[in-house]
């Protein structure tokens, strides 16, 4: 086999389901509209918080305070998700991700702490219009209503988990396992069909500190971002 | 539906994200090689199942993962309340449990 025919590329989870083909400028009749927030990258933080060398750590690196309990913080090496008193999920760019993995592992170097690549295991769909809330309520038992910016929390959705993560009033985003994705997305679509859901064009640019993740993203303003 | 407080994510959330992972503080022979037939059986295999007030273990397996320490009546589903394995334990022996 010829090495001109290896051409590797990344193929994120939903991309299958052509989202992108799909996807239009979501208008205020559409109660409700997600698309997937492609090839982020994500990092597992795994440490005692109660510790302040590793939280010194995770500072030094990521300029991030370590979040409390079902809250996230955000800055320019992303979003730092708390998920347990031992575990925090940093979301951030591919293009940011081999350094800063590198620059963890230095900084946790004697430290009983680790950081794991988990980038190809999940992925992040976003949830926008004036319905969202129904739409989640449809999914999940959770109080979605009482969800703020800067809150991240785990629960169920039908026969799957997510981390379902407020950014600011205009929409939420939930991360998912790479496996469990498609389920997520066709239970999403079929909760969303009463509230006209289409699939929307993710804005470019903005204060979301995800979206502003993605390739080619450009940020408008870092200081409204949650810093909590 | 229980709705239970997890003392890791401090807040209540529905059992549909927790896992139940049985009785509580089951104490294991201090010797197993030294322990009998009998004593390990009763570690492995017999439960309390009472009818009243139970230290139970539930995981919050979608949410953060860990287990923890229920005080459940199993009469009435009442639930005393939630703590760290660490925390419940001094409880349950000051309650004066084996
Ligand atoms: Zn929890």
């Amino acid at each position: 086999m010829s090495d001109a025919l290896f051409q590797p590329y990344a193929r994120s989870p939903l991309d299958p389901l052509d989202l992108a083909g799909q996807a239009v400028r979501p208008s205020p009749e559409n109660g409700a509209w997600a698309n997937e927030v492609r090839l982020l990258a994500y990092l597992t933080l795994r440490g005692d918080s109660a510790d302040p060398a590793y939280a010194r750590a995770v500072r030094t690196v990521c300029g991030l305070s370590l979040p409390d309990a079902g809250r996230y913080v955000s800055g320019v090496a992303g979003v730092l998700l708390w998920r347990s008193p031992n575990e925090c999920l940093l979301l951030t760019s591919r293009r940011q991700a081999a350094s800063l993995r590198v620059a963890l592992v230095e900084a946790f170097a004697g430290l009983l702490a680790e950081v794991v690549d988990q980038s190809g295991g999940l992925t992040t769909v976003y949830l926008a219009g004036a319905e969202q809330v129904t739409v989640l309520r449809h999914m999940g038992g959770y109080d979605f209503g009482s969800l703020e910016p800067g809150q991240a929390i785990a629960t169920v959705f039908g026969k799957t988990a997510a981390v379902v993560m407020r950014a600011d009033a205009h929409g939420v985003h939930l991360i998912v396992r790479r496996s469990f994705a498609a389920y997520l997305w066709a239970l999403l679509a079929r909760s969303a069909r009463p509230y006209a859901f289409t699939v929307g064009r993710l804005p470019a640019a903005g204060t979301d500190p995800v979206l502003c993740l993605q390739e080619g993203a450009t940020v408008l303003d870092r200081q409204d971002r949650v810093a909590v | 539906m229980f709705l239970i407080y997890c003392p890791y994510c401090k807040a209540t959330r529905e059992e549909e994200e927790f896992h139940n992972a049985g009785e509580a503080f089951i104490a294991r022979p201090a010797d197993p090689e030294a322990a009998s037939d009998e004593e390990w059986g009763d570690y492995l295999f017999m439960r309390k199942n009472p009818k009243g007030w139970h230290w139970e273990q539930w995981q919050h397996a979608a949410g953060c993962g860990r287990v923890f320490a229920v005080k459940r009546h199993t009469l009435s589903y009442r639930i005393a309340g939630s703590w760290t394995l660490a925390a419940g334990k001094a409880l349950f022996l000051q309650e004066g449990g084996v």
